[in-house]
Formats: structure tokens, C-alpha cells, sequence
């Protein structure tokens, strides 16, 4: 069975898609599937991916599974919003709790480099104290991770993915990025004069998309077409950056092949069940690593119970699925006086961190917002669900397009047990029970969204906006399968190995104890980064049934 | 050969051997080439103001169409930098007032590029100065004005005032070249070139023009000739930089205008050109 409208396998016969052509290839190692591979990865995005490449380079033989295509930028990713839905992970969830979310374009990506793909390209980096949030500031978890460790992590990952940012960053302890800040687009200038004017710092934002040329990649013309695929390759997404590593390095990258479950035998997992090219078929493999993100990852988790694991596999704490955490992604709206043409260049090109560095507030963590640049359809439906405008009124609003201005976090919801993924009994195409999502804000979400909404409302009445207007959305997932350092209360330990099956990891965004008040996809690759040598440091130790199968 | 899957800079390492190369092979030939009696210092000073105001002329009018000229100011550069140009090969004494007026006018244009940064929030930030109008610029127009009215130096004082003149030029451009190409992150390690070799031609010319010292007027004169020849290496830089642009030369249109400046590697050959009639003047005459 084949899912309608995505291509099928196209990494085949030796030979992967060269993602900087428009049509070539380059030569792929690949393995039989009863061949015991050192590591089958599932999920070939910011954790996956970033793992791959790491773990073929230090000479593992991997094989990476992603659910969905292999696409080639330059060819497949057309400048339309429609067209480019075959980005996002569409297939149905059944979202429940007080405050169901809506899956899709903010939170998901189904291809090789993961939601990468397609995401907004804001590289920020976790406040310190947060890998502390208990011990320090009080509130949730600490990670079971040094800061100053993540630290070197972010520094190996924004170099690896040649971040445009300032050369002083205003926020937390100095930073240096590999290319030069953008210049900031009208949006941005927006926030910018909002901020001077309510006397708080703001910056360029760390992009993940080229200032200068690099290599094969030219650098950003600003087409603005960035919350989709970036059809010049200026975008430093995963399958442009750790992807290729990895088939240098002799991974194998296995796009369009759905994993169901993972085998188990004796207390350890033997490989994974996947679909692929219309039939089931099994790798064996001496350690399987979860990279699916929060959903996919507790899905397949829980898909895989068996007699020895009647709640799914790693899950003897019954924590696989829960702290499921969301970021509040309220906005401000207003018009202009003067023409902004928002959806010129990258859609958040300045931020401001204040409200994550500051902590003389009413609520606890932190969030961070950025200018906005939606496009035409985005802001539409934003206009649609939230204000429920409709005909006439949708298009006289729609017509002040060119003239406005936002404003729009990315905040902190806490880590609840409550806020979890289980399964459902309805079935997806596959056969495989779909992930049932129950979710709901705590008080200490709703005092922070008020906070941020009345703050960026005041900063975009003191930057010229009027007629403001406000809206709720939530963005990106963290946890599901945290990390830790108690059995207890935990998926796995720090390196993200799972308390219960020695060989059988997890590597994605899942793991996070904490959301943070920034975009993820940089701690993820980051922790991704670190995991990858501590399984090389723990082989090289020689814990061989504990890290190399 | 095996197709490598990841991105890499050997483009970069690539151009930037073969750019060298092409520096050495140039500024050889240039550094041994015999002095060219035939040229007077005028006549060379002549040939720099022209090559300047073709540059100061391509880049203003480039750089302002880019920005659509929303300020109707924004003809003036190009439009002096014409007049001046044009005017470099009459007489001086009957075409000084245009020349003065592209100095005044390449005065006051600092000023505005200078008002055009100031006024974005952030001020003097290294984002404003790294994208706003180019801090100095409309230096450009006032040294081309400069240089048609130096045709007239003739002694030894003229010479060293020129000298002087020049090497603050080079060094005031080397800091343009220096903010720019930091802001493309120095992803070509050529691009260092331009903010190392005129500095040092700058200190020797400096020197030249505030001691005459003999013993050094010959490196002097081979540091020039390299700076001339780096002008015009460099300009072979930005027209590949511009094919590095998406859809290369063949979507110009942004890509030239998006790009690195390719008339702007120029100004160098026309500031060694000037530096070298300073040199003459210095040297031979009484």
C-alpha cells in the first residue's frame, strides 16, 4: 500500500537523491535487511539525522528510516502554500483535552530532514539556567545535562548549519556565529522600534539560512517562502546539511519506509518492522534509536508492546507519552501606516529574549517573540479561525496585508503528566493504531499568555500599530519521552539510552524534560550532537551490550 | 570520481588559488614591467580619475537604482560622477567647477549615507552599517573629483600632497572593503586579500609622501603595481561572487544587484594608478 500523492521510494539501487541538483544522484551504501545493522534509526530529522551522520562518521554502520520522501529542494519544493502541505505530517491524530492542538504545519514534518524541511529557521539557544529550571528558577525539572556541555553542542550544531547571526547577541553568555545577520526586513524594524521604545533589548535573529555563499548553497534572496521548503538550498536544513554527511559516511538513509514497530527478544530489541515500497519488511539491528519526535516517537513506543513489555517498550515508569509540552504561540496584529510587505525575506528576522532573561514576572519559564511574516494563505486562516471573519470582511481585511505588522511568541508551557500521547483504537492506513494527544493548559500557561499578549500589544501600539488584533495558536513539541536521571520518573538516562532496554534508544525532541522559551530544533540537534558521542565514548569503554549491540 | 553528498567549500578554496595565481602572474608582469616614460604623471593621474568615475558611475547608479531612487538626490551621484568623468580629459582650468562640485556633492553624500544609517533602530550597529547605504561610498565621487582636479600637480610638494591624499583614500576604502567582506562572513579566504595588501601599500606611500626615503620608493612603486593588479583580480572575484548568486548571471538582474559590486574591486587599480603619478612627481622632480 502506498500513501496517494508522495512519491515513492526514490533512495534505491545504491544511489540517493543529490540534494544540491536538480534531478542527480549520489552513490548510497546500503544493507540487507537481514543483515544486523550497528543502529536502525527511525526518524531522519533534527535528532535522527543529526545522529546518522555523527554515528556513520564514527564509523557504525546506520541505517535511517524516515516516513516520507527524499526530496530534492531545487526540483520539488514549489513557491506555492498548497503544494508544499506534502511537507507536514497530515495523517489524522485524535487531538482531545481542554485545549486540543492542531498538528500540521507548526509542529510536524514527514520527510528526510524532518520538519527541518520546512521550519522557520529560527536558531535560538536554551537560556542557561533552564537546563537547571528546578534548582535554579523553581519550577518543572532539571535536565539531566551540564549547560556548559549543551553549550559546546549548539556551538558544533550552529557551525555545522552555518547560522547567519549578530556578532553580540544581547541575551545569556556569548555566542559567535559562523555567518553575519541578515538585514532586518520592515517586519523586523517593526519590533525593533517597538522595543526601544519600551527600553528593551531586541536582535537580528539567528537564522539557519545563508547571508553569504556557501558551497553549493547560494546565499538567501529573501523570497519569504521559508515557513515551506526553500527551493534555492540557502535554508541549512538537516537534509542539506547532516543528511549528505551521512552518505559520505556510509549510512544508509531509507526515505518513504513507515517503521510499526520494534522487535524485541530476551530483554533487548533485535530491530525494527517497517513498511516500504507496498510490503512489511524487517531490519534487524544491534540498537534501535526513536527519532520520531513527540508523537511518533511514544507511538511507536507504545505500538510495540508485547508479553515482556505489556505498556510498550521503555515504558515500566508509564512515562512514555507524558510531559507532552507545546509552545504558546499567541500573536499581535496591527496596521501600519506605512507599507510593510511582511512576507519579504525570512518571516522572523528580530527577536527578543527579554522575557526569557528576565525573571520579575508572574508566571515561571520563560518566551521569547519575533516580528512575523505570514503568507497570504497562513494569515488568511489565522484571520479565519480566530476572528471566525468570513466573505466581505475576510477580504477587506486581507487587503491591509501589505501594511501590517506582528508580533509572536514562543512560550513555555509546563511539563505535565496529564499532556500525553496514547493510542487510539481507530487504525491509520497502515494498519497501525493512530496517537491519541490530550492536552491542556495549566494556570501558569494562561498567566504567561496574557502576560506576552499584553506586552507585545503594548510594544506594537509604541512601534505605530493600530486596530490590533490577537490571536492563539500553539507551535512546536517537546517531551513525551523525557530524559532524566531517576528510572522513576523517566524514559531514559542522559545519553538517552532507555532504562529498560539497554539496546534501544531515543533521540529526538521527545527527550526534553523542558520546552524553553525558543524555537527547539537547535537544542535538539544539539543534544542530538552530544548523544552521538557519548555512544561513541560508551563504545569505546567497551560496554559492547550496552552501546554497540 | 565519487560524487561527494555534502556541501563543501572547495569552491571557495578553488577560486581563491586560482584568483592567486592570476594576482601573481598579474602583479609579476606588473611589479617587472619597465617603467612607462611615456606616461606623465598627469596623464596617469588622468587615467585614475576616469577609471574611479567609471566605477564611482556603474556603483552609484547601480546601488541607487537598487533602492529606486526614492530620494530624487539619488541621481546626483551618478549624474556628477558622469560630468566629472567626461570632463577628467578637458582642461582643469576651464572644467574645475564640476570637479569641485563632485568633491562637494561626494562630501555631503556621506553625510547622507551617513543620516540613511543613523536613522534604523539600532543606530550605529554593525547590521545597519553592514546593509545600509555604504558608510563610505560617496568617498568615491569626492576622490574622483579630487584626482581631475590633481592633474594640474606638478612639483615635488604637489607630489607628496597626492601621495598623502591617496594613501588615506586606499586606507579609508580598505575599511569599506574590510566591513563588507566581513559581512559575507570572509567565506572566501581571497577576500582577505584586499584588506592586507593595500594597507601596507598605503603605510609605504604615506611614508613616501612624508619622507621621501629612496631606499623604499621601489617597493613603493612594486606595491602599487600589485594593488593595480589586485583591482582588476578582484573584479574577476565579484563577477564569479555574482555567479554564485541563484540562477547565476543569467537572472543579472537580482544577482548583480544582490552580488558583490562588480565595479567596485576597480577603485584600487585607480587609487595604485594615482599613487604611482605621486611617486613620479616625488622622485623626478625638483
Amino acid at each position: 500500500m502506498t500513501i496517494p500523492d508522495r512519491p515513492g521510494p526514490r533512495a534505491v539501487d545504491g544511489r540517493a537523491p543529490d540534494v544540491f541538483s536538480r534531478d542527480g544522484s549520489v552513490a548510497m551504501r546500503q544493507f540487507p535487511d537481514r543483515e544486523e545493522v550497528d543502529f536502525a534509526i527511525v526518524g531522519a530529522g533534527c535528532g535522527g539525522g543529526v545522529l546518522a551522520a555523527k554515528l556513520a562518521e564514527a564509523g557504525f554502520s546506520v541505517v535511517a528510516f524516515d516516513a516520507g520522501p527524499f526530496w530534492r529542494p531545487l526540483s520539488d519544493f514549489a513557491s506555492d502554500e498548497r503544494e508544499q502541505e506534502k511537507l507536514y505530517w497530515l495523517d489524522p491524530r485524535i487531538s482531545g483535552g481542554d485545549d486540543p492542538l492542531e498538528f500540521g504545519q507548526n509542529n510536524s514534518g514527514r520527510a528526510v530532514g524532518g520538519s527541518s524541511v520546512h521550519f522557520q529557521m529560527v536558531a535560538l539557544r536554551f537560556r542557561p539556567d533552564w537546563f537547571a529550571a528546578r534548582s535554579r528558577l523553581g519550577y518543572a525539572v532539571d535536565w539531566p545535562v551540564d549547560w556548559r556541555t549543551m553549550w559546546r553542542y549548539y556551538d558544533e550544531v550552529e557551525r555545522a548549519c552555518a547560522i547567519s547571526g549578530p556578532a553580540n547577541y544581547p541575551w545569556g553568555p556569548k555566542r559567535r556565529y559562523p555567518y553575519r545577520a541578515h538585514e532586518v526586513n520592515a517586519a523586523g524594524q517593526v519590533l525593533a522600534r517597538g522595543a526601544e521604545a519600551m527600553g528593551v533589548p531586541w536582535a537580528p535573529t539567528p537564522l539557519a539560512t545563508v547571508s553569504a555563499p556557501r558551497g553549493k548553497s547560494p546565499p538567501c534572496v529573501y523570497r519569504g517562502m521559508c515557513k515551506i521548503g526553500c527551493s534555492t538550498n540557502a535554508k541549512q536544513s538537516v537534509l542539506i546539511t547532516y543528511i549528505p554527511r551521512a552518505l559520505d559516511a556510509g549510512a544508509e538513509i531509507r526515505d518513504s519506509a513507515m517503521v510499526g514497530r520494534i522487535e524485541t527478544e530476551n530483554g533487548r530489541a533485535t530491530g525494527v518492522e517497517y513498511h516500504r515500497d507496498g510490503q512489511w519488511r524487517f531490519q534487524r539491528a544491534r540498537n534501535v534509536v526513536c527519532a520520531g519526535y513527540s508523537i511518533e516517537t511514544p507511538r511507536l513506543l507504545l505500538n510495540s508492546a508485547n508479553g515482556a513489555h505489556p505498556h510498550g517498550l521503555a515504558n515500566s515508569s508509564g512515562t512514555v507519552g507524558r510531559y507532552l509540552m507545546a509552545h504558546l504561540n499567541d500573536a499581535v496584529w496591527g496596521v501600519m501606516d506605512e507599507e510593510i510587505r511582511w512576507y519579504k525575506g525570512p518571516p522572523s528576522m528580530a527577536c527578543c529574549e527579554h522575557w526569557n532573561y528576565t525573571d520579575d514576572k508572574d508566571f515561571d519559564g520563560g518566551y521569547s517573540f519575533m516580528s512575523q511574516g505570514p503568507l497570504p494563505t497562513d494569515f488568511a486562516r489565522t484571520l479565519v479561525t480566530n476572528e471566525g471573519v468570513f466573505g466581505h470582511d475576510l477580504r477587506r481585511q486581507m487587503t491591509l496585508y501589505n501594511r501590517m505588522a506582528g508580533l509572536k511568541m514562543v512560550g513555555e508551557t509546563m511539563p505535565q503528566a496529564s499532556n500525553r500521547v496514547t493510542l487510539a483504537e481507530e487504525r491509520d492506513d497502515f494498519g497501525l493504531p493512530r496517537a491519541r494527544v490530550a492536552f491542556s493548559h495549566c494556570d501558569n500557561d494562561r498567566r504567561m499568555q496574557r502576560h506576552a499578549r499584553d506586552f507585545m500589544g503594548r510594544m506594537l501600539k509604541a512601534a505605530g500599530g493600530r486596530d490590533l488584533l490577537e490571536t492563539g495558536a500553539t507551535a512546536h513539541l517537546m517531551g513525551g519521552c523525557r530524559m532524566g536521571d531517576d528510572p522513576e520518573t523517566s524514559v531514559t538516562d542522559s545519553d538517552g539510552r532507555t532504562w529498560d532496554i539497554p539496546n534501544l534508544w531515543i533521540c529526538d525532541g521527545s527527550l526534553m524534560p523542558t520546552a524553553g522559551g525558543v524555537n527547539p530544533s537547535m537544542t535538539i540537534m544539539a543534544n542530538a550532537a552530544r548523544i552521538a558521542d557519548r555512544i561513541g565514548a560508551l563504545a569505546a569503554q567497551h560496554e559492547p551490550e550496552r552501546a554497540h549491540g | 570520481m565519487r560524487t561527494i553528498a555534502r556541501n563543501t567549500p572547495h569552491r571557495d578554496y578553488g577560486s581563491a588559488a586560482l584568483g592567486l595565481a592570476a594576482l601573481a602572474l598579474l602583479g609579476g608582469v606588473a611589479i617587472r614591467a619597465r617603467r612607462r616614460r611615456r606616461l606623465s604623471p598627469r596623464r596617469k593621474t588622468q587615467l585614475a580619475a576616469r577609471t574611479l568615475g567609471a566605477s564611482v558611475i556603474t556603483d552609484s547608479a547601480m546601488e541607487h537604482a537598487r533602492g529606486g531612487f526614492h530620494n530624487p538626490v539619488m541621481y546626483a551621484a551618478p549624474a556628477l560622477a558622469t560630468l566629472t568623468t567626461v570632463a577628467a580629459a578637458g582642461r582643469p582650468r576651464r572644467t574645475w567647477p564640476i570637479h569641485a562640485a563632485a568633491v562637494v556633492v561626494g562630501a555631503a553624500g556621506l553625510g547622507f549615507h551617513a543620516w540613511n544609517i543613523l536613522k534604523r533602530p539600532g543606530g550605529v550597529s554593525r547590521n545597519n552599517l553592514y546593509y545600509a547605504a555604504p558608510i563610505g561610498a560617496p568617498g568615491g565621487l569626492a576622490v574622483t573629483g579630487a584626482l581631475a582636479l590633481a592633474q594640474g600637480a606638478r612639483t615635488r610638494g604637489d607630489g607628496r600632497l597626492l601621495g598623502g591624499f591617496i594613501a588615506l583614500g586606499t586606507l579609508a576604502e580598505t575599511g569599506e572593503v574590510a566591513l563588507l567582506h566581513d559581512r559575507g562572513a570572509w567565506h572566501n579566504p581571497a577576500m582577505l586579500i584586499p584588506v592586507t595588501l593595500p594597507p601596507v601599500t598605503a603605510a609605504l606611500l604615506l611614508d613616501q609622501a612624508l619622507r621621501r626615503r629612496a631606499a623604499t620608493r621601489r617597493i613603493t612603486r612594486g606595491a602599487l603595481r600589485a594593488m593595480a593588479a589586485m583591482g582588476i583580480v578582484g573584479t574577476g572575484f565579484h563577477v564569479y561572487g555574482v555567479s554564485r548568486g541563484m540562477g547565476g548571471w543569467g537572472n543579472w538582474r537580482q544577482t548583480a544587484f544582490a552580488g558583490p559590486p562588480v565595479p567596485a574591486p576597480s577603485s584600487f587599480t585607480a587609487l595604485a594608478l594615482a599613487g604611482d603619478a605621486a611617486l613620479d612627481l616625488i622622485g623626478d622632480r625638483p
